[in-house]
């Protein structure tokens, strides 16, 4: 069981590192494609389109703190708290591989989520930043609802 | 496993950016040049507001340009700083 545990999270983590990296990427695209809006419409007198794009770049540099700073902190908090050895035996084992999965798919959910946020602020959307939101906060649930389902679970199975 | 993906989407990336960084540059120029016939034009005319407005828009131009180039980099270096490892 830990030698698949292990597994899963290496490739988990491999997934982490190349979204990490595409965020970052296109977090700068993102800023230049603002910046060329802009320039644009200063040029061109749209004094409205400016300040849609100054907000927008604010905006995509508050989204990519937030997924680097907050997200790694928020997921270590909820991991912390979910119980890794309910019971004892086959369930205990269980109990460990599922903390550690839900873990790493809620991080990775959570930074595709911003992930799509940034791409919508680059072409100018407004909603899909809440919808990023409620995504962060129905994996943090997730992982509350399991941290109360794994000993829950132990007790019903009647192991130790 | 994912590392040539991302290389891949790193060179999109890349080419994205010189790309944009090309049209910023000539949409600059254009915009420089716009302001300077309205400023020469308001000088020929003697409407000393559109010269004094066309030179403001050159200016901020120029500030607009030296924050893509100059500030956005920092911006993507402080951020690379920050990039986590995994948390799990």
């Amino acid at each position: 069981m830990s030698e698949v545990s292990s597994i899963l999270l290496a490739f988990m983590r491999e997934a982490w590192l190349a979204l990490a990296g595409a965020f970052l990427a296109f977090v700068l695209l993102a800023c230049l494609a603002q910046v060329l809006r802009v320039s644009s419409a200063s040029v061109l007198g749209a004094n409205l389109w400016v300040w849609e794009s100054v907000s927008a770049l604010l905006s995509i540099v508050l989204i990519g703190l937030f997924a680097f700073i907050g997200i790694p902190q928020i997921v270590r908090a909820l991991q912390s708290s979910l119980p890794n050895a309910g019971g004892c035996g086959p369930i205990s084992e269980l109990g460990t591989l599922a903390s550690s999965l839900i873990g790493g798919l809620a991080a990775l959910r959570m930074l595709r989520a911003a992930f799509t946020s940034v791409l919508s602020a680059s072409i100018g959307g407004s909603s899909t930043f809440a919808k990023a939101l409620i995504e962060c906060a129905e994996a943090m649930f997730g992982m509350i609802l399991m941290s109360a389902a794994i000993p829950l679970a132990a007790w019903f199975l009647g192991t130790c | 496993m994912f590392d040539p993906i991302l290389q891949q989407i790193l060179e999109i990336a890349r080419d994205a950016w010189a790309f944009m960084a090309g049209l910023l540059i000539i949409v600059a120029l254009l915009g420089g040049l716009y302001f300077v016939l309205q400023g020469t034009a308001g000088a020929a005319f003697g409407a000393s507001r559109t010269t004094s407005m066309a030179i403001i828009g050159v200016v901020g131009l120029v500030i607009i340009v030296l924050f893509a180039f100059l500030f956005l980099p920092q911006v993507g270096d402080m951020l690379r700083k920050f990039q986590p490892a995994a948390p799990f």
